[in-house]
C-alpha cells in the first residue's frame, strides 16, 4: 500500500517514532493525527488521550521489540485488537504506544486429537470456529460480537458469551499463553499439559485487561460439536416470568449451554433488523439451548418446556433447523448495534448478581430509567445473572449525557448491593475503575497492584486502568495525564 | 478519573484541527453520520478491513474520519488514501444492525473531495467520461484486443481476453406478442462481454419476452462516475440513461453494478419520473425465475456443480442474490460458498486504480473458491468476472450457463 | 453473600497467621509431601470447616476451607447438587487444602481442572491481612484474578480462609465401564465421556448423564460394566500433553485426554526461565520473609 511515511512533525516523540519505526517497518508506524484520532476510541463512550504513535507489528518479535523501544523511551503501550472494547479497556491514556495486534491474524495450528489451537492475537474469535468447523470442533465462548472481536482481546478481558453458562469464560478455554512481558522480555505461561508447575500465571494473565503483558500466541481449548443442539425461545407477558423460570430450571437440576433474555424493548428493535418472527407484544422473551446427547437434550428440552409454561409463557418455540437456529441467534447477538433503531446513542451496562435477585434487580433498573427519562433495553444473559441494561439516548439532547451517568452508576450500585459483582465480561477498563472500592477493601486492591507490580514494576503496560490510583503502597506507576470531567 | 464523551463521534484529547492544514466541507447530513454506534460488527464484512486489519480500512473507522473532518480537523493524505481505498461494496450496510446509510456518506465524501481535494485527477476524469462514449471505446477496445493478441499489452495490466467481434444481439422473440422489456446493455460490458447480452436476450425471448435494445444513449448507468465522486457526470448519464429507455416496460439488467445504480436513480436524480424509472428496474434473475418454467426444460444427465459468487451490488445493495439460486437451481448443483458474501475486490475501476488490494482482496474470495471444491464459479457482474478469470478461476455469467443448457438441449 | 465483614472465623484465622514468625497451612493432609516438606518449626495453622451459604437456585456455595470434600458433598448433594472436586479420601481431604494443592479428580476430562470450580477465595496474606478476592457470581472479571493464583500455590502466597465454588447439578446416572478398546480412539469416538483411565492394557471409562445416552455411549465403546475406576498408583504423577501418554511404559495410570499420570515416583518439573524468575518475584512480592509455607515451592513435584 502506497503511504508516505512523513517526517515526524511537531510535538511527536521523533526518536521514539525512529526505533519504532526500525523495530517494524516505516509504513506500518503511524503518526497521522487523524490516524491517531481513531485509535483513541474503542466500542464504549470512554474518552482518554490519542495515541502517540499507532504501530501494527506482523510477528511476535516486533511486538517484543516495539514493547522494548517503548521501555527505552519510557513511554506507556496499550495492545490492541478489533476495538469491540465496551469498558475503555483498550482506549489510550498517557499519550501512549497503541500496539495494534489485527495483523497477526494466523490460526498457527489445530491439533485434532489434542483439540487444541495455536492462534496469534488477531484472530476473530468466529473465525476459529469456522476454521476447525471442518473437523467437528469449535471455540466455546461465544461473545455477541464473535463476528468481530479477537481472540486476543477475549484473552484480555476474559470474555464470556451466552454459552458460558455451561463451557465456561475464556479463562477455561486458554490453555497457553506465549507472552511479551511488560519489560518486552518472552515467556510462556501455562502450558500444553494439565498441571503446569508453579503458580497459575495463565490464569492470572487472563482478564488481565493488557496490563500484565502483550500474549502473542495463544493455544485454546477446542470443543467438539454436540451431537445434538436445541434452541427454544419462549415469551412471556412479564419479566418476572421470564425471570423465575431461569431460577426454576437451574434449580431443577439443568445448566442449558445457554439461557439469554431479552425485554421488550430488546425485542422490538431485534426483530425490525432480523424478522426472525420474536413476538413483538411480548414483555420478555426467552432464548435458551441445550446440547449434547440425544436423551438428555430431550429430557431438558421438557423441562425448560414445562417450567415455562408453569411460570406462564405464552408460547415455547422450538428451532425447527440449523436456519432458524441461526436467525434466532442473529436477533440476540446484534441487540445491542439494532438499539440505534431507538436512538443514535447507547450506553451499555454489564454487571452480574446472584440469579435468585434477577427480577428484584431489573425493576430496580426499570425504575431508575424512568425516572431518569430515559429509554431502558435489557438483553442478557439470565442464566449467569449477567445483566447487560442498555440506556438509549439522543446525545444532542441537552443535560441527557448528567442524566446517563447518575442513572449508570445507580444501576451499577443497586447491583452491587444485591451482592452482585461490577463486570462479568467487559471488564474495568477506565469506566469502572473507580468503583472498584465499592467492591474491594484497599487491602485487597493493594494485593491485586502487588500482582500487576511483579509483571510491570515500571507501570508501563495500559496504564491507570483497573485500579483506582493510588491503590495503595508501592505505586510505582508514573503520573499519566487523564481528562478532567470525571464519570463518578 | 475519566470521561464519557457526549457520543462516538468525538474524540479526546487536542483537537486534531489544532495543527492547522486543509479544511474540507463533506457537507455529510449530521443525522446520517450519528446513526454509526461504533459496534464495529461491520469490520469483518468489510474487504480492505479484513486484508489489512486497519481501523482505517474500515467502514467505522472511515466514518470517525468523516466525523473528525466534519468537525473541523483538516485533511491529510491517509484520510484522501483512507476514503479511496473503500470498494464501495456495501457489505457493511448488510452487516450494520443500526442501517447506516454508509454507501450514501462515502459517495458524498468523494463528490466533496473531487471539489476540494483535488481527488480525482483528470486521467481518470477522462476515463470515466470514455465509458459514455461507446464508438470511442469500442474502438479502443478492438485496438486494444488486437494489441493483446500481438503480445503489446503489458501483462500487469492484467486484463481479460479482450474480443475482437461481437455477436448481435437478437431483438424481439421468435414468435412474437411476448412481453416487451428492455435489456440495458451498457458500457464495458457490452464492449467486451457482449455475447452474455446474447444469451440474455435468447433466454428472455424463451421465456416470453419481447426484447427492446436502447441504443447507444444509454451508454452508461453512471455508476463508476458516481462512485468516484463526479456526480455531475453521473446525472448526464442518468438522464440519457432515462431518455433511452421510454415508456412502462421493465427494464432488465444483467450486471448486478448497473442495476443497482438504476435503481438508485430515484435518489440521484430526485425527481418523481426518475423514481418511476428506477421502480421498473429488474434485476434479470429476478425477472427469470418466476418464469422458469415456461422454458424447455433443460434436464442435464449431470448436472454441473457451480458456485455462486454473489455480487456485492446484487446481495448488499439490491438484495437480491437469492433469484439467482432459483434460476440455477433447476440445471445445476449450487455451491454456497462459506464467506458471507464478502466483496472479491473487483469494485467497478477499484481493479485497475489500486490493483494490490484488489488481488489481496481477491485471494481471500480464491480461498472461499476452493474450499467449495468446485470447479466453475458464476457471476452476475462483469467487473467480478473479469477480475476472478484475471487469477484463472473459470467464471460464467449465470445466463451464459443458461444458454449453453438451453442450446445442448434437443 | 460477601459480607463486608469478616466473620469471627475469618478474623481468628487472621490473628493466628498473624504477622511474624513462619506458619504452615494444614488440611487433611492426604497430599502433604507435595511440593517439599515444611521447613521445622513453622506453626501449624489450621482453618475452621463448616459451609456458611448454600442456595441450590444459586448453584454456588461459601464454605470454610476446612470443610473436608466429605461434609461438603453431604452439603449440596440433598439439592442433588455437587462440586467435582473428587479427590482421594473426602472424609480427610480439606476443600481448602485441595486447592492449595491445586491437583484436579480423575473426572477433569469433563468437568475441567478444579481452579475452574473456584468463583472467589479469601485468604490471609503475609502480613496478616484478610485479603478478598472473586465473588459469588459464576461470571466475574472485577480486577485482577487472585484466586487463580491461590489454586496451586501450596499455601505459600496466602492462607486460605473461606472460599465460594461453583456447583453442578448431580448427574442421573454415573457408571464405570472397562475393557481393553484403544482409550485414544475412544475418547474421539464418543461424546464428552467424565473420564477415561488408562494402565497401557485395560482402558476404564466413566460415563455420567441420561441413562439412555450412558446406555447409548457405552454400547459405542464396546466395553463391559465393571466397578469405579483401578487404583492409583501413589508418590508421583507426571503432566504430559494428552498426545505424549500413547508412549507410556511401565507401572502408570493415565488420564486420556487430560494428561495427568498417577505413578509411584516423583518425576521433575520444567519451566522456562523468565516464568521461574516472575514466579520467584511474585512469591517475594506476596511473601517477602518468606514466612508462609517455608520449605514449599509451589514449582517442585
Amino acid at each position: 500500500m502506497k503511504r508516505a511515511a512523513k517526517a515526524a512533525g511537531v510535538g511527536l516523540p521523533s526518536a521514539l517514532i525512529a526505533d519504532l519505526r526500525a523495530a517494524t517497518s516505516p509504513d506500518r508506524v503511524r503518526v497521522d493525527p487523524l490516524e491517531r484520532a481513531i485509535y483513541g476510541r474503542d466500542a464504549s463512550l470512554c474518552v482518554g488521550d490519542e495515541p502517540a504513535v499507532v504501530v501494527f507489528p506482523v510477528t511476535p518479535e516486533e511486538v517484543a521489540e516495539v514493547v522494548r523501544a517503548c521501555n527505552r523511551h519510557g513511554r506507556p503501550f496499550v495492545a490492541r485488537g478489533s476495538g469491540t472494547g465496551l469498558a475503555g479497556n483498550a482506549v489510550p491514556l498517557g499519550e501512549p504506544v497503541v500496539i495494534v495486534t489485527t495483523k497477526l491474524n494466523k490460526v498457527l495450528s489445530v491439533d485434532a486429537g489434542e483439540r487444541v489451537a495455536w492462534v496469534q492475537p488477531g484472530v476473530l474469535n468466529l473465525d476459529l470456529s469456522r476454521h476447525t468447523a471442518a473437523l467437528g470442533l469449535h471455540y466455546a465462548p461465544d461473545p455477541s460480537s464473535q463476528q468481530v472481536c479477537t481472540i486476543g482481546g477475549n484473552v484480555a478481558t476474559n470474555s464470556g458469551g451466552p454459552h458460558c453458562l455451561a463451557y465456561g469464560v475464556t479463562n477455561a478455554h486458554v490453555l497457553a499463553l506465549k507472552v511479551v512481558l511488560p519489560d518486552g522480555s518472552l515467556a510462556q505461561l501455562g502450558g500444553l499439559d494439565p498441571e503446569p508447575a508453579g503458580y497459575d500465571l495463565r490464569g492470572v494473565f487472563v482478564g488481565s485487561e493488557g496490563m500484565l503483558g502483550i500474549a502473542t500466541e495463544i493455544a485454546v481449548r477446542l470443543m467438539p460439536d454436540p451431537p445434538e443442539v436445541a434452541t427454544l425461545l419462549l415469551d412471556f407477558m412479564d419479566v418476572s416470568a421470564g425471570a423465575s423460570t431461569v431460577s426454576d430450571v437451574i434449580a431443577g437440576g439443568l445448566v442449558p449451554a445457554a439461557m439469554e433474555m431479552m425485554d421488550a424493548n430488546a425485542v422490538k428493535v431485534v426483530e425490525a433488523f432480523v424478522h426472525a418472527g420474536y413476538p413483538t407484544d411480548a414483555a420478555a422473551v426467552l432464548l435458551v439451548e441445550c446440547e449434547g446427547l440425544p436423551a438428555g437434550v430431550k429430557a431438558s428440552v421438557d423441562l425448560i418446556t414445562e417450567t415455562g409454561q408453569r411460570n406462564g409463557a405464552r408460547t415455547v418455540r422450538l428451532a425447527a433447523d440449523d436456519v432458524e437456529r441461526d436467525l434466532l441467534w442473529k436477533g440476540r447477538k446484534a441487540a445491542f448495534g439494532a438499539v440505534a433503531r431507538l436512538a443514535p446513542d447507547y450506553y451499555l451496562h454489564d454487571t452480574v448478581v446472584p440469579r435468585t435477585r434477577l427480577v428484584e434487580v431489573l425493576e430496580k433498573v426499570y425504575e431508575i430509567s424512568a425516572r431518569h427519562n430515559l429509554t431502558v433495553v435489557n438483553v442478557f444473559h439470565a442464566g449467569d445473572g449477567n445483566l447487560h441494561p442498555l440506556l438509549a439516548f439522543d446525545s444532542r439532547t441537552e443535560g441527557v449525557m448528567d442524566s446517563v451517568h447518575a442513572a449508570g452508576e445507580e444501576i451499577v450500585l443497586a447491583s452491587l448491593a444485591a451482592g452482585g459483582v461490577l463486570s462479568g465480561e467487559h471488564g474495568i477498563g477506565i469506566e469502572k475503575r473507580d468503583l472498584m472500592g465499592h467492591l474491594f477493601s484497599q487491602a485487597d486492591l493493594a494485593a491485586q497492584d502487588r500482582l500487576r507490580a511483579c509483571f510491570d514494576p515500571d507501570g508501563l503496560a495500559n496504564p491507570s486502568k483497573v485500579l483506582p490510583s493510588p491503590s495503595g503502597c508501592g505505586d510505582l506507576r508514573p503520573q499519566v495525564k487523564v481528562p478532567a470531567g470525571a464519570w463518578v | 478519573m475519566a470521561t464519557l464523551s457526549a457520543s462516538r463521534g468525538s474524540t479526546g484529547g487536542v483537537p486534531v484541527s489544532a495543527q492547522g492544514g486543509r479544511r474540507l466541507d463533506l457537507n455529510l447530513d449530521a443525522d446520517e453520520l450519528a446513526t454509526c454506534v461504533a459496534c464495529g460488527l461491520c469490520l469483518p464484512h468489510c474487504p480492505t478491513y479484513r486484508v489489512s486489519g486497519e481501523e482505517g480500512q474500515s467502514p467505522r473507522g472511515r466514518i470517525a474520519l468523516m466525523r473528525e473532518v466534519a468537525k473541523g480537523a483538516a485533511i491529510t493524505d491517509e484520510f484522501v488514501d483512507h476514503m479511496d481505498s473503500c470498494i464501495q461494496c456495501r457489505g457493511c450496510e448488510t452487516a450494520c444492525p443500526a442501517d447506516v446509510p454508509f454507501g450514501k456518506l462515502m459517495e458524498e465524501t468523494r463528490e466533496a473531495m473531487v471539489s476540494g481535494a483535488r481527488y480525482q485527477p483528470l486521467w481518470r476524469r477522462l476515463g470515466y467520461r470514455l465509458l459514455g462514449a461507446p464508438r470511442t471505446l469500442r474502438t479502443l477496445s478492438a485496438l486494444a484486443a488486437l494489441a493483446q493478441r500481438l503480445g503489446l499489452l503489458p501483462r500487469r495490466l492484467n486484463l481479460p481476453h479482450l474480443p475482437l467481434r461481437r455477436g448481435k444481439v437478437p431483438l424481439g422473440s421468435p414468435t412474437g406478442g411476448g412481453e416487451a422489456v428492455w435489456l440495458f446493455t451498457g458500457c464495458v460490458m457490452d464492449a467486451w462481454m457482449r455475447d452474455t447480452h446474447v444469451s440474455t436476450a435468447r433466454v428472455i425471448a424463451l421465456a416470453g419476452g419481447e426484447v427492446m435494445l436502447p441504443g447507444p444513449r444509454a451508454a452508461c448507468c453512471g455508476a463508476l462516475a458516481i462512485h468516484a465522486g463526479l456526480r455531475g457526470d453521473a446525472k448526464r448519464l442518468a438522464l440519457r440513461t432515462m431518455d433511452a429507455m421510454p415508456g412502462q416496460a421493465p427494464i432488465l439488467v444483467n450486471s448486478a453494478g448497473c442495476g443497482a445504480a438504476l435503481k438508485a436513480y430515484g435518489e440521484l436524480i430526485a425527481t418523481p419520473s426518475a423514481e418511476a424509472f428506477s421502480r421498473r428496474v429488474k434485476d434479470i434473475h429476478s425477472w427469470l425465475a418466476p418464469r422458469m418454467s415456461l422454458l424447455p426444460a433443460t434436464v442435464a444427465a449431470e448436472p454441473e456443480v457451480v458456485a455462486v459468487q454473489d455480487p456485492c451490488h446484487l446481495r448488499h445493495v439490491q438484495r437480491a442474490h437469492l433469484p439467482v439460486r432459483e434460476v440455477l437451481s433447476q440445471f445445476a448443483v449450487v455451491v454456497e460458498l462459506d464467506d458471507e458474501g464478502l466483496c472479491c475486490g473487483a469494485g467497478g475501476a477499484y481493479s485497475l486504480l489500486r490493483p494490490a488490494e484488489a488481488a489481496a482482496v481477491r485471494e481471500r474470495k480464491l480461498a472461499a473458491i476452493r474450499r467449495s471444491g468446485a470447479a466453475k464459479v458464476v457471476s452476475a457482474n462483469p467487473g467480478c468476472a473479469l477480475h476472478l478469470a484475471a487469477a484463472g478461476v473459470n467464471v460464467t455469467h449465470p445466463l451464459d450457463l443458461l444458454a449453453k443448457r438451453l442450446e445442448e438441449t434437443p | 453473600m460477601l459480607p463486608r465483614e469478616f466473620s469471627r472465623d475469618l478474623l481468628g484465622l487472621a490473628e493466628e497467621v498473624g504477622t511474624e514468625d513462619p506458619v504452615t497451612p494444614l488440611g487433611g493432609s492426604t497430599q502433604w509431601e507435595v511440593g517439599g516438606l515444611p521447613g521445622p518449626g513453622a506453626r501449624e495453622v489450621r482453618v475452621a470447616s463448616g459451609i456458611l451459604e448454600y442456595e441450590p437456585a444459586e448453584m454456588t456455595v461459601r464454605c470454610l476451607a476446612g470443610t473436608t470434600l466429605a461434609e461438603l458433598a453431604d452439603g449440596v448433594g440433598e439439592a442433588g447438587q455437587m462440586v467435582p472436586l473428587d479427590l482421594p479420601q473426602p472424609q480427610k481431604a480439606t476443600v481448602g487444602g485441595v486447592l492449595a494443592v491445586g491437583r484436579s479428580g480423575i473426572r477433569r476430562l469433563h468437568y475441567g481442572p478444579i481452579r475452574d470450580h473456584v468463583l472467589g477465595v479469601t485468604f490471609v496474606d503475609a502480613a496478616g491481612e484478610l485479603i478478598r478476592s472473586g465473588g459469588p457470581t459464576v461470571k466475574n472479571v472485577s480486577g485482577f484474578d487472585l484466586c487463580r493464583l491461590m489454586v496451586g500455590s501450596l499455601g505459600t502466597l496466602g492462607v486460605i480462609g473461606e472460599v465460594i465454588l461453583r456447583c453442578m447439578p448431580l448427574p442421573s446416572l454415573s457408571a464405570w465401564y472397562c475393557g481393553s478398546a484403544d482409550p485414544f480412539e475412544l475418547r474421539s469416538r464418543l461424546f464428552s465421556p467424565s473420564s477415561i483411565l488408562w494402565d497401557g492394557s485395560t482402558t476404564w471409562l466413566c460415563l455420567e448423564g441420561h441413562p439412555a445416552d450412558v446406555e447409548a455411549q457405552a454400547r459405542l465403546s464396546g466395553l463391559r460394566p465393571c466397578e469405579g475406576p483401578p487404583p492409583l498408583p501413589q508418590g508421583g504423577r507426571a503432566s504430559l500433553r494428552p498426545s505424549d501418554l500413547k508412549t507410556l511404559t511401565g507401572e502408570f495410570v493415565a488420564e486420556v485426554g487430560v494428561g495427568v499420570v498417577h505413578l509411584s515416583e516423583a518425576v521433575p518439573r520444567l519451566t522456562d526461565e523468565r516464568t521461574l524468575a516472575l514466579q520467584k518475584q511474585i512469591k517475594q512480592s506476596f511473601d517477602p520473609a518468606g514466612r508462609l509455607n517455608p520449605g514449599r515451592t509451589a514449582w517442585l513435584p
